[in-house]
């Protein structure tokens, strides 16, 4: 079975975030469903050859975040209530990440603020051009 | 049945001091691993890790300082507890691996023969041959096993995948991270900054026999980080960032300036901002990075000015 979650260990940013990250990817997208377990901290751990304390600590903030839940003994599973809602807040925060990182990288090549307004602009007309209509009407 | 209080479980190292006649080999060397963690010992070649393994498990002598294991001083009864892969090998070339095996067996109440003999397998490891027809991959990974093969409490490895392929290397870095879920503390130096990055959750960088960085890796880097601002101006004034403790180095290149950053990269970032450069942008940083400006300015100043063409 190929692994559901990837890291590189190598990028600046901590692992436990890019786990977080996938996680959320993956119920947003539905590779991962409700009710669904996930490994266990030692399987993940082995499986990725990341430290345990790591993977738990992704654990523990995806629970906080209503993502999982975990009960003792069991193991860590998706959480089936508002599971729909879980997963539109999954996909809003990568989402998220995703135009902080594009804004802040537009910013440090100098654009000015109205030259990412007008690159943003033209991103959504490309990919929601019918309800750029509907908007205008 | 031993008392727990006589296990080693949490080490800890204090202020600890070994001179080689006018050679300081390590020089106040402090930190401390946490039960059940994996600590990576990090450093350039005669930095001190392996002066400070030997000190720690009572094989050199130190001139200073301290060692606690769960608090207490090292005694002979806690070496049931405890394994070490040395970086050369302590194996004896006229013995075969089942020789070396039955060793253990009769040292170690808590050894393993099912285990010894599936780890042997998972290595591809002839036991029948003597230590002297071996590699040195394969004499490093006999080490692995017999070190594995008594459960340990407390696991001291030199350079434990040195001389093993990519697989066999993986390997020993999973057996690591099984063992330390187990509850087993586990410390353990690397060249491979790659290997300590995926498996320790702490790491000590050793530089001229003193440490002279430690933390949680993730913390690290979450905190290190190079701000890179562009200026109109050539060599704009800094006033005082190049004294500002959060700063760890600053390389300039005309009116493009890096700066290596410790820790609230943000409230430096802002500060920055103030400067009205033409543009500013935060960088990551990974182990090695992070390695490399710790061990010298020089490199992340040679580094960062490299990439300026």
């Amino acid at each position: 079975m190929p692994a559901i979650f990837t890291v590189d260990p190598h990028t600046g940013v901590p692992i436990y975030l890019q786990l977080i990250e996938q996680v959320k990817r993956s119920v947003a997208l539905g590779v991962l469903s409700a009710g669904e377990r996930l490994p266990t901290v030692k399987q993940l751990a082995t499986e990725l050859t990341i430290n345990p304390n790591t993977v738990a600590r992704a654990y523990r903030e995806l629970e906080r975040d209503g993502v999982i839940e975990t009960s003792v003994g069991r193991g860590s599973f998706i959480r089936g209530d508002h599971a729909a809602e879980t997963a539109a807040h999954a996909l809003s925060s990568v989402a998220s990440s995703t135009f902080d990182a594009a804004v802040r990288e537009a910013k440090s090549m100098g654009l000015k603020r109205d030259a990412v307004h007008r690159i943003f602009g033209q991103a959504l007309e490309r990919w929601y051009p019918d309800e750029q209509k509907e908007q205008a009407q | 049945m031993m008392a727990s209080a006589e296990r080693p479980g949490a080490i800890e190292i204090r202020s600890l001091t070994k001179r080689y006649g006018s050679v300081i080999a390590i020089d106040e060397v402090s930190f401390s691993v946490p039960e059940g963690t994996i600590f990576g010992l990090l450093g350039t070649n005669g930095a001190g890790k392996t002066t400070t393994f030997k000190c720690m498990l009572g094989l050199a002598r130190p001139d200073a300082g301290s060692v606690l294991f769960n608090g207490a001083a090292l005694r002979p009864e806690m070496f049931q507890h405890i394994a070490y892969v040395p970086e050369r090998s302590a194996l004896y070339c006229w013995m075969t691996g089942t020789q070396h095996l039955e060793f253990y067996r009769r040292t170690y109440t808590s050894y393993d023969s099912a285990r010894a003999a599936k780890l042997a397998e998972l290595f591809h490891l002839d036991l029948r041959k003597r230590v002297g027809a071996l590699s040195k991959g394969q004499q490093t990974a006999l080490a692995v096993i017999l070190a594995f093969s008594i459960h340990p409490k407390t696991l001291v490895l030199d350079e434990p995948t040195s001389g093993l392929d990519p697989v066999h290397q993986r390997q020993v870095l999973d057996l690591m991270i099984g063992e330390s879920s187990n509850g087993t503390t586990i410390i353990f130096s690397s060249h491979q900054i790659g290997q300590v990055e995926r498996a320790a959750e702490r790491i000590a960088i050793l530089h001229d026999s003193k440490v002279v960085l430690e933390g949680e890796v993730e913390q690290l880097r979450s905190n290190e980080k190079i701000i890179e601002a562009v200026f109109d101006t050539e060599r704009p004034a800094l006033n005082g960032l190049e004294s500002d403790p959060r700063v760890r180095a600053i390389s300039r290149n005309g009116r493009l300036i890096r700066v290596f950053v410790r820790r609230d990269t943000e409230l430096v970032m802002r500060a920055f901002a103030e400067k009205q450069p033409r543009s500013l942008r935060m960088l990551d940083q990974n182990l090695e990075d992070i390695f490399l400006s710790a061990v010298g300015g020089d490199a992340a100043k040679e580094a960062g000015e490299r990439d300026v063409l």
